[in-house]
């Protein structure tokens, strides 16, 4: 019997005044799991997360974390939760020590484990030497990796954020993925939303995306590509190419087109079989007088994909 | 995390953080140099109790002066303050923590309450100083008056202060926080005074008090539950 997932969303649905802004939100993450949460803005996203993290507190379905209902037993779910707000303010006098001293406090951790913890995480973020300066002083990115710091303090099970690599350089996005990885080998699961979908793709193990207030779908990256019908694309670099290339255009192999000089895409015929079409390009390419300097199958990007799913404007698959 | 530690964490971080924003600069060494420069300016000139001769003692004119001010001045730093770390989102990283919501309205009420009283009892002590350094001792009928007047000043603070939190939990902008203050709040140091004024009690000061600190629990009470029941 599989373990039960630690979080579990079923059935959340909130309206801002009569309009819906989540409709029907289901869905599970299991122990140890990164979850990477996309769609466009204004799907709901920020509405989730915040919902999870105890910010709103009417809605309508149930999110359990940890088989606690975060509505009802929220002390629990505080202490098994750090969460990273979308912008997220400190207040202005502090300094960026004393801001995390108290919130560590307020949560419960003692003074002994934040005089330790606490310079470590300044350390792994690359803050120690800003550690005096006032939060108001800081650079948005600073600010951005300040409220992360925060988020872990009391090292909680589930970590969620709130589009936690905008406003980050891209070393800093590299850092915020590492951390991630990090914290996922130290057994805790987390969950973040972003428009950087690169990054998502990278990071998380599954994705789920959101449109209009409703969860499209839920998978890994080959579970999405299986549950959009995404076409299998090859592409094939030549270093010399044959003279006659009417052999692309086979409709066994599918639709080639011509990229750049000498580089072709060929998608693929629904249901082909994609070893044996890669070994009879390179035979054909070989027999006809050509040399090939690569060839690949080109996964589409979660860019894509996304994009994808948006522009049909629908559920597809799953 | 219980909501007594809870409430000493967040009072202590606002008293520190006025201390810092140099709010407690203004209200513990300038207002009360202010309030002792007008009493000099104005010693001459025939005021109140002290009109038949007498000049006015400079703890009652203290007293008087700082009443008038500091109501007000509670009730801005209380609305102003809530209303911008909201806009701020400050909040956001306080309530995803194991603390009761309305501990952080009442924090922020006693940390003003607290700070603008030390205010008043600094003037009020600087007055006495005044007067004992002139040798003006106060009648009996002047100490009298200027306890009364002390604790009024307490209690409409403290009634300031709360409605300031009412107020800055439901005002969404700064400006409507103040006006609301300004034209609302302002007026609520009357309610106590109504049944006196209608004739329906006799003047009994303590009941007075009694029925301010009714309504500081009550709009205490009522801004703990709205911030409470926000969604953030």
């Amino acid at each position: 019997m599989p373990p039960p997932p630690l979080v579990a969303l079923r059935g959340v649905t909130k309206s801002y005044y009569g309009q819906k802004v989540l409709s029907d939100v289901s869905f599970e993450i299991a122990e140890g799991e990164v979850f990477g949460y996309i769609g466009p803005n204004g799907a709901g996203k920020s509405t989730t997360l915040k919902i999870m993290a105890g910010l709103i507190t009417t809605y309508e379905g149930e999110v359990r974390v940890g088989g606690a209902d975060v509505g009802r037993d929220r002390d629990r779910t505080h202490a098994l939760i750090g969460f990273m707000p979308q912008g997220a303010g400190f207040q202005n006098w502090r300094t960026v020590e004393s801001a995390l001293d108290s919130l560590g406090e307020l949560s419960g951790v003692p003074a002994d484990v934040r005089a330790r913890r606490i310079p470590a995480l300044l350390e792994r973020f690359d803050l120690l030497k800003a550690r005096t300066k006032k939060v108001k002083e800081l650079s948005g990115g600073m600010t951005q990796k300040l409220s992360l710091i925060q988020a872990l303090l009391h090292e909680p099970k589930l970590l969620i954020l709130d589009e936690p690599l905008e406003g980050l350089d891209p070393p800093s996005r590299q850092l915020l993925k590492d951390v991630i990885r990090e914290r996922q080998r130290a057994g805790t699961t987390v969950l973040f939303s972003s428009h950087i979908l690169s990054d998502v793709e990278h990071v998380a193990d599954r994705i789920g995306i959101l449109k209009a207030g409703e969860v499209a779908t839920t998978g890994s990256m080959r579970e999405l590509m299986t549950a959009f019908d995404t076409p299998i694309e090859v592409d094939v670099w030549f270093s010399q190419a044959p003279a006659d290339l009417a052999y692309l255009h086979d409709p066994a192999f599918g639709t080639a087109a011509l990229r750049k000089p000498g580089e072709w895409r060929i998608t693929l015929p629904r249901g082909a079989d994609v070893d044996a079409i890669i070994h009879a390009l390179v035979e054909r390419t070989l027999a006809g007088g050509g040399r090939l300097r690569k060839i690949g199958v080109a996964e589409p990007a979660l860019d894509e994909l996304f994009a994808r799913y948006i522009l049909e404007g629908g559920r597809r698959g799953n | 995390m219980a909501t007594k530690a809870a409430t000493r964490i967040l009072v202590r971080d606002e008293l520190i953080g006025f201390a810092r924003s140099k709010v407690m600069l203004v209200l513990w060494a300038v207002l009360p140099a202010l309030a002792l420069a007008g009493y000099f300016l104005l010693k001459d000139v025939k005021l109140g109790p002290g009109a038949d001769g007498a000049p006015m003692p400079a703890t009652t004119f203290m007293s008087m002066l700082i009443s008038s001010i500091t109501g007000t001045m509670a009730a801005l730093m209380v609305a102003v303050d809530l209303v911008s770390e909201r806009q701020r989102k400050v909040y956001e990283l306080l309530i995803i923590r194991p603390v009761r919501r309305e501990v952080i309205v009442w924090a922020k009420f006693i940390a003003v309450f607290l700070s603008v009283t030390i205010a008043c009892v600094i003037s009020l002590l600087l007055g006495i100083g005044v007067d004992a350094v002139r040798g003006q001792s106060l009648t009996d009928e002047e100490t009298r008056g200027v306890v009364r007047a002390t604790v009024t000043m307490v209690t409409t603070v403290g009634m300031s202060a709360a409605m300031g939190a009412l107020l800055g939990v439901l005002a969404r902008t700064i400006l409507v926080a103040v006006l609301l203050i300004l034209y609302v709040g302002q007026n609520l140091a009357f309610i106590p005074m109504a049944p006196v004024y209608f004739g329906v009690f006799p003047d009994r000061f303590w009941l007075v008090q009694l029925v301010s600190v009714g309504i500081i629990i009550g709009a205490l009470a009522l801004a703990g539950r709205s911030f409470a029941r926000s969604q953030f």
